[in-house]
């Protein structure tokens, strides 16, 4: 008889097949490679350099009661890394696959196989990464001299840890999702957690209540000599939260996904065609498509949704100041960019072709499919910018033109460059289930990692301008980020309109 | 006096990379004629399909469609054609009526509502007229787009292996397509593996071999030893 053991050996073996098979499916290996070196560059440079700053040798007070607060909040950031694992499990429909639905149907792979596999994919995620950095940078900021390494390793058992957590919490989330009235048992648990959370936050408790969480003791003794003890702890439930997370996931998996065939199905009655006063007719039908393919999607309208709420809420209840506000824009956008954007003629899948033998200017359809991008990403961020505007109130002038800047920037930015990658590297997906992605996953890292790191260095750049004494200078200094980024769209839109080009990425992205 | 061939391809020649899809097809097909295009998989029928259809473009060769030339005017050619391509070609997340609509509005066509339920009808898709065509089963896909083909009842007409998975009624209803398109004068261009519709259909046969032409007749003297003598 075969024992449990044996039973996920079998699916780690059938991972690493899976993961072989997706690895030797990469097409730029250079760049894949260059990519993850980048990342785990950068990960090790937030994990060592801020060390290396004397915060308390500057002698401002300002700085100090900085540095006091950042302290007293670590607990609060690990906790929040839980909170961002458990919701992007749930986003994700209960985390990435490594075979698309289609590809997996004919092969016996298994819910523990599947559950590996989300894992495994879990940090080819913008936010889990930029969270991962954020947690590293902080712990070498305030952990005592001599006592960095083992603050970080305990860093890196809580990410190991939490993952897992939200990974079993997503597959269960899953499971009642998909069970009869389970759409509607998860939005309204969803939302009442979330009104819970606003009303302890408005009574003043939240705070208190967060920093009284275990997390607190896990960010202190990571900086003692007793951090063994709670690297020691965390694998240990991380361990446990692998073997759990099998249960739920194969429970969810087992159940027919309802939302997804819900929205396969859905009848939508027939609109009269626009008649818009300021674009074509044309236009306006091609972009009411395009805006259709965005918001009947299960993954699509879930992401943008998590993405739009979710940092925003971030800043409402830590109560961000506009200086790390700035930060977010960038970061929700390219989140919304890797929803679909990365590869955004993939909206239209098989499609694709009976979309090309339509009669209309490749540049109009360019242009609508740029603007559907664009608005999407504009969305998710400018959710992120209210509300923190609710938090802060208005800002003073210069920090205002500042974010404002930053926000159109790094917008453009997002826009032209996952433009020039569609038109570039498109790839044949299929976006019908909430854990499928739009390019595949090696591909996918990349790209959230060049994201972030180009949109977060922009937005450095205007935190620094929003403390000068002019407030012209972040509109000026914009202006060379617009002209730059409004060519390279201009260069996409121009590969684009080449018929050759637009038959390749027709053919690929149509898989045929 | 005479009228042009609607469909004229001298030596076309499509390449993508280092593969060689279609190496040199000649092809003539006259207006209110059906011709089958025939041909083992890989023998290049769809590529050529879509060069007629202006998604690809020609690499070398001479292809003319309805009097617009495929490699310089593709928005006159697609004007002209209406083409069910042999995989897919539904966007996913939009109803059959949005299809319609969209290809109506893009024809500039005025009043298309009728013959769009008329051929949703026809094709027995009239129930699920607003219905997200992701969860559509592959017989469904195709008898979509072969409506989609035909909405605007265009100059020329290709169809790609339009009778894949469909069921017996919608074949007798894909033939009926192809039947008025003739009748109203328009050129058809069928492409399938199937010969006995493909002569029930057609009038014509040009058989592709290796991306090459290697042989064009009368259907009916296509019999299946003949056929099969051309594929080897």
């Amino acid at each position: 008889m075969r024992s449990s053991i044996d039973g996920w050996l079998d699916a780690a073996r059938d991972t690493g097949h899976l993961v072989a098979f997706r690895a030797r499916t990469v097409r730029r290996r250079r760049a894949s490679a260059f990519g993850v070196a980048v990342v785990l560059a950068l990960t090790a440079a937030f994990a060592i350099a801020p060390s290396g700053f004397d915060v308390r040798s500057v002698g401002a007070p300002a700085v100090e009661q900085a540095l006091t607060s950042v302290q007293g909040n670590l607990g609060a950031a690990f906790a929040g890394f839980l909170l961002l694992a458990v919701s992007s499990a749930m986003g994700s429909g209960g985390g990435r696959e490594l075979l698309s639905r289609s590809e997996a149907a004919v092969h016996p792979v298994g819910p523990v196989t599947e559950h590996l596999g989300a894992l495994l994919l879990a940090p080819v995620n913008l936010a889990w990464l930029v969270q991962l950095w954020g947690l590293l940078a902080v712990t070498a900021l305030v952990a005592p001299a001599g006592g960095l390494l083992g603050a970080q390793v305990v860093v890196l058992a809580w990410v190991l840890a939490a993952t897992a957590l939200g990974q079993a919490v997503g597959w269960a989330v899953e499971g009642v999702r998909r069970s009869p009235h389970g759409v509607v048992v998860v939005r309204v648990v969803g939302g009442a957690v979330l009104a819970a959370l606003a009303g302890l936050h408005l009574a003043g408790v939240l705070g208190p209540l967060v920093r009284s969480l275990p997390t607190t003791w896990l960010a202190e003794t990571a900086q003692t000599p007793r951090w063994p003890l709670a690297v020691v702890v965390l694998l240990v439930l991380a361990a446990a939260a692998v073997v759990v997370g099998a249960r739920p996931a194969a429970w969810a998996l087992g159940l027919p996904p309802r939302e997804e065939l819900r929205v396969q199905s859905g009848v939508h009655e027939a609109r009269h065609a626009p008649e818009p006063r300021w674009t074509s007719p044309e236009r306006a039908l091609l972009r009411r498509l395009d805006r259709d393919s965005v918001w009947r999607s299960v993954g699509m309208r879930r992401g943008l949704l998590v993405l739009g709420l979710g940092p925003g809420l971030v800043a409402l209840v830590a109560g961000l100041e506009w200086g790390s506000v700035m930060v977010l824009p960038g970061l929700t956008a390219s989140g919304a960019a890797l929803l679909f954007g990365v590869n955004a003629w993939c909206l239209d899948g098989r499609g694709m072709v009976w979309r090309e033998t339509l009669p209309v200017a490749a540049g109009d359809v360019f242009d609508v499919r740029a603007l559907v991008v664009a608005e999407c990403m504009a969305l998710v961020s400018g959710v992120t910018v209210v509300l923190a505007l609710l938090r802060n109130g208005l800002p003073p002038l210069v920090v205002g033109v500042a974010v404002l800047s930053c926000w159109l920037v790094v917008v453009v930015q997002v826009l032209a460059i996952v433009m020039t990658w569609s038109v570039r590297s498109p790839y044949a997906v299929d976006l019908s289930s909430p854990r499928a992605t739009p390019a595949p996953h090696a591909a996918m890292a990349g790209y959230a990692g060049r994201l972030s790191l180009v949109t977060t260095l922009t937005a450095l750049l205007f935190t620094g301008l929003a403390v000068v004494p002019w407030a012209w200078v972040p509109a000026v200094a914009a202006l060379p980020f617009l002209a730059w980024s409004g060519r390279r769209l201009v260069r996409a839109r121009r590969c684009w309109l080449a018929a050759d080009e637009r038959a390749r990425v027709v053919l690929t992205v149509a898989a045929v | 006096m005479t009228h042009a061939p609607a469909v004229v391809v001298r030596d076309l020649h499509v390449r993508f990379g280092d593969v060689e899809a279609v190496a040199g097809v000649d092809l003539t097909a006259e207006a209110g004629q059906a011709t089958a295009l025939l041909g083992r998989n890989g023998a290049g029928k769809s590529t050529t399909m879509k060069v007629l259809a202006g998604v690809v473009p020609p690499t070398a060769g001479e292809v003319t469609v309805a009097g617009h030339d495929a490699a310089t005017d593709a928005l006159g050619v697609k004007r002209a054609v209406g083409y069910c391509p042999d995989v897919g070609g539904l966007v996913p997340r939009a109803t059959p009526w949005e299809h319609l609509q969209l290809s109506a509005r893009l024809r500039r066509m005025p009043d298309w509502e009728d013959r769009g339920r008329d051929l949703l009808e026809r094709f027995e898709l009239g129930d699920v007229a607003h219905r997200v065509v992701g969860g559509f089963s592959h017989g469904m896909s195709r008898r979509l787009s072969v409506v989609l083909a035909a909405l605007h009842e265009p100059a020329v007409l290709l169809l790609d292996e339009p009778f894949d998975g469909v069921d017996p009624l919608g074949v007798d209803a894909t033939l009926e397509v192809v039947a008025d398109a003739r009748a109203r004068g328009a050129c058809v261009l069928l492409s399938t593996h199937l010969r006995d519709l493909a002569l029930e259909a057609c009038g014509e046969a040009v058989v592709l071999r290796g991306g090459n032409r290697v042989a064009a007749m009368q259907a009916g003297e296509l019999t299946g030893e003949a056929y099969r003598a051309l594929l080897d």
